[in-house]
């Protein structure tokens, strides 16, 4: 069997799994929209459209909408469901069949930017009524939805090594946190060139600035196709990497 | 290990009959905090192919590990291991087209339908769609679960939970399937199931490599048993050369029961304490 069926058969296994249990795709997009309502609520009074040139004529909340969107893709359901499948013996089944080991990388890996890009579709949708458009037209949007599920593959991949590491729910599920300090060394709720210095050193080093910067133009902006293609080169460098760690692990995994 | 009458010694090499499962001086070692664990060390195993090998020890003896290493879900530490002549650790996809796995554990998907869980599975034995519903068709007949083929499996009981697991590993029709204490847990109901099928596979070709807790269970259906204790093996041979050695090596009246056998082999012995019957280290 070649690796695509097989990744695909595992990836609609996947699918099948995270549409089964609601319950834990709830909070995947209640949680980003509480952020957007808050945020928005906040400080759309600071920041006025028609008086804030980095809002590009649009309201607050659409410069706060990529922070909702890497937050609802930094969720890494899929790693915790993996710590199931392990604690329950199912891995172990899936180890036991002649199927390539990056298969059983991928098939989550690629259900996860499946899950991302319907679950991003219904964010930007949700955000509509704040006064969000998306600048860049019908490729922003693609390109939108295809950059914030390449990071929720990154993402999960890097919380699937936590999960095959430690094969600890509790562990796999701290490992997350550590999206939040990503999230907040970033220029998430001002432009990087009105953070202080330390911050703005900060955020230069933070990979996640890049994405979020690259999703940033494409909601305020028209086709900004530097800041894209930073967003999409840091994807791809952390997400050869993930790969790159999660088959090494799997293929040594006792 | 005790010594058994000739014909239950391990085949040689020049056996004319063929080996589904070999292995040479296996050992597997674990490194932790505390220093390097020896779980396995030093198993010699021959089975031959059709027949029901009985793999027993008490807890922690090295039955799941060795298990896990023969089916190529745990590295080997040194020593060989073949499976239907094929290295486990040269070639572990070879052999994972050979072998059927039910581990303690009825490792199944809980969100999944019986159904669907049969389908995936023979997916990745590369069989079409269409075959794969064929084959999963037949494996829920096989295991009676054809009524709850399209419930979750997280409704199911324990005994269908095993026998779901059991017709998982039977996909491909394996040439060894490997089931590691696959009725622990059960109601004796659901253990006798479980028996008939493990015979109907057997009955079909498929060499059963069966480990096992349960004295009574391996004397009904294994061939040939071996039991390991603290990592090595310290018998091996019929049920019945191994009753009879114990029964010649303590000059005994008649033939001990398995349990006798071993609490002998691993040097355990019973003690009654508080009205019950507990097994002690000797």
């Amino acid at each position: 069997m070649s690796m695509v069926t097989e990744v695909n058969v595992l990836g609609t296994r996947a699918l099948r799994e995270a549409w089964r249990t609601p319950e834990a795709l709830a909070p995947t997009l209640f949680i980003p929209i509480f952020f957007l309502v808050v945020n928005f609520g906040q400080a759309g009074k600071i920041f006025p459209s028609s008086s804030t040139d980095f809002l590009h004529g649009q309201t607050y909340a659409a410069f706060t909408l990529p922070s909702s969107l890497l937050l609802g893709a930094s969720f890494g359901t899929a790693a915790l469901y993996l710590v199931e499948e392990i604690e329950g013996g199912y891995f172990d089944k899936l180890r036991a069949t002649p199927i390539s080991r990056s298969s059983l990388v991928f098939g989550r890996l690629v259900a996860e930017g499946v899950k991302t890009v319907l679950l991003t579709a219904v964010l930007i949708i949700l955000a509509l009524p704040f006064g969000v458009s998306v600048a860049s037209g019908l490729i922003g949007w693609i390109l939108l939805l295809v950059l914030t599920s390449l990071w929720a593959m990154v993402f999960v991949g890097f919380m699937q090594l936590i999960a095959l590491k430690t094969r600890s729910a509790a562990a796999t599920n701290s490992g997350g946190l550590i999206f939040f300090p990503l999230l907040f060394l970033t220029p998430n709720f001002v432009p990087r060139d009105l953070l202080t210095r330390p911050m703005e050193i900060a955020a230069t080093f933070n990979p996640v600035t890049y994405v979020m910067e690259a999703l940033r133009s494409l909601i305020l902006e028209d086709l900004e196709w530097v800041a894209i293609a930073r967003g999409f080169g840091v994807v791809a460098v952390c997400g050869v990497i993930m790969v790159f760690l999660n088959v090494r692990v799997i293929r040594n995994y006792d | 290990m005790s010594q058994i009458s000739d014909d239950s010694r391990p085949p040689s090499a020049e056996s004319t009959t063929a080996l589904a499962v070999e292995a040479t001086g296996l050992v597997k070692q674990y490194r932790g905090r505390g220093g390097t664990v020896d779980a396995v060390r030093g198993v010699d195993l021959h089975v031959l192919e059709g027949e029901v090998f009985g793999f027993l020890g008490p807890n922690g003896a090295g039955k799941s590990t060795t298990v896990r290493m023969l089916t190529t879900l745990m590295s080997i530490t040194s020593g060989t291991a073949k499976v239907t002549g094929i290295d486990v650790a040269a070639e572990p996809d070879a052999v994972r087209e050979q072998i059927g796995v039910a581990l303690q554990e009825a490792g199944l998907d809980p969100r999944q339908t019986g159904r669907e869980l049969l389908v995936l599975q023979a997916r990745l034995f590369g069989l079409s769609t269409s075959d794969a519903a064929k084959k999963a068709e037949e494996l829920l007949d096989l295991v009676e679960l054809v009524d709850a083929a399209d419930r979750r499996i997280n409704g199911y009981s324990g005994g269908m939970k095993r026998r779901l697991d059991l017709a998982s590993a039977l996909v491909h029709q394996p040439t060894v399937l490997f089931l590691d204490e696959p009725t622990t847990g059960l109601d004796p109901a659901s253990r006798l199931t479980v028996w008939d099928e493990v015979r109907r596979i057997n009955e079909r070709g498929t060499t059963v490599f069966l480990t096992t807790q349960y004295l009574e269970e391996a004397d009904q259906l294994c061939d040939r048993i071996a039991i390991i204790d603290e990592g090595v093996i310290v018998r091996e041979g019929t049920p019945r050369e191994l009753k009879s050695e114990l029964r010649e090596r303590q000059g005994l009246h008649s033939d001990p029961t398995l349990d006798e056998v071993f609490l002998d082999a691993t040097g355990r012995t019973r003690e009654r304490k508080a009205g019950e019957v507990q097994e002690v280290a000797g």
